[in-house]
């Protein structure tokens, strides 16, 4: 069951960048998903162990873990204040912290030639998918905190703006998905090819650099799913 | 490149999965051991303020009583001073009276003294008179011209002093 359904993916799959690993409750899973839940097990292991045994006085992966959290509520507290950082925490840091594992999950040995392991934001498919999270996100958080007040905004500053509001909606989906998907897989691409030409040290500066977009895309998902939630959240007097 | 709707609908439950995961193991405790840490840090920052007030309060006080100590101090001390000037004024001039007295006893004394012994020299005087006189005079006298001529001599002796 799992080998035929691989071999299907490598004559048919494999052109459409989608590679079926085995099928669930009717739903195709790719290696991008396996591989999403191999990101989520690390995550939710290192979690526990940070958190386990919390001490009054830190040490070793707590240390790191309240370091990032930390960090990460400082950084959306400059975006839109404290109260509200906390607020919506949860979702950002896991954009966040999941956006840059599954970018890691790129450089492991392997990723995208062996079948279940593939880095999620390197599909299309994946990245909409966060994409739609951060747009329902933001229509949720917006009721919330505005109620019908939240439906004003899309005829501001102008009543006639009301289609471009709209229509910047589902461009903000569109460009958010678009920006993670591309610069991951153009730069998982770039590594393949040199790794095709010369497979020994000539694709480590590649990959080093490869971190560093990890990291600056991760960031730059989370900074503009902050700010539309901070935008569609803002209390106006 | 195509979207693969079954891998878009598990990322989206994967990821509402992870986040109520990483809800409950991570942000959680984190978040409240971080509020926890600061509201410890703040109540000790408190303590310390109220306990350097505290302080502060107890060394005025101190220094309050110390003062009050000097000059309870500088009190007594100019006091037995003014005391002892008074008594030292208070004894010169009882001492001085004491003097006085006594030299005025004396001098009361040397005087009696002084005429005392001129009327005993006086009467010395003039029994040796007598006796010379009646040694030279070799003479019965009666008494009445023996007395005349006693007179006689002292007042000469008396004058002749």
């Amino acid at each position: 069951m799992f080998f035929p359904k691989v071999a299907y993916a490598a004559e048919g799959g494999m052109e459409e960048g989608v590679q079926v690993v085995f099928e669930l409750y009717g739903l195709e899973v790719t290696s991008e998903i396996t591989t999403m839940w191999g990101v989520m097990l690390f995550l939710t292991i290192i979690s526990f162990l940070a958190t386990r045994n919390l001490q009054r006085i830190p040490s070793g992966l707590q240390n790191i873990m309240e370091f990032v959290i930390e960090s990460l509520i400082n950084f959306l507290a400059g975006i839109m204040g404290e109260a509200r950082a906390k607020k919506y925490l949860p979702v950002l840091a896991s954009l966040f912290i999941t956006i840059l594992i599954s970018n890691y999950s790129g450089i492991l040995p392997g990723a995208g030639h062996t079948p279940g392991l593939k880095a999620p934001t390197s599909n299309w498919s994946v990245t909409l998918g966060l994409a739609i999270v951060v747009f329902l996100a933001v229509q949720f958080y917006g009721f919330q905190a505005r109620g019908p007040g939240y439906l004003k905004h899309f005829f501001e500053p102008l009543p006639f703006m009301f289609p471009l509001n709209i229509i910047e909606q589902f461009t903000r989906v569109l460009s958010l998905s678009l920006r993670l998907f591309g610069n991951v897989y153009g730069e998982e691409m770039v590594v393949a090819g040199l790794f095709a030409l010369v497979p020994l040290f000539v694709p480590i500066p590649m990959q080093a650099l490869g971190l560093l977009f990890g990291f600056i895309q991760a960031f730059v998902f989370t900074l503009l799913a902050a700010i539309y939630i901070s935008e569609a959240t803002e209390v106006h007097h | 490149m195509s979207i693969h709707v079954d891998t878009m609908i598990l990322a989206i439950i994967n990821f509402l999965v992870l986040v109520v995961i990483l809800n409950k193991f991570l942000y959680k405790p984190i978040t409240n051991i971080l509020d926890e840490r600061k509201k410890e840090v703040m109540r000790n920052l408190d303590s310390a303020e109220a306990a350097k007030k505290e302080a502060e309060k107890a060394k005025e006080e101190y220094l309050k009583q110390l003062e009050n100590a000097r000059k309870e101090a500088n009190e007594i001390i100019s006091k037995a001073t003014k005391l002892g000037e008074e008594t030292k004024n208070e004894i010169i001039s009882e001492a001085r009276n004491e003097a006085a007295k006594i030299s005025a006893k004396a001098q009361e004394e040397i005087r009696l003294e002084k005429s005392k012994a001129l009327n005993e020299l006086r009467d010395e005087v003039a029994t040796l008179a007598i006796l010379a006189a009646e040694k030279i005079v070799s003479k019965n006298i009666d008494k009445k011209d023996h007395e005349k001529m006693i007179q006689e001599f002292v007042k000469e002796v008396g004058e002749a002093r």
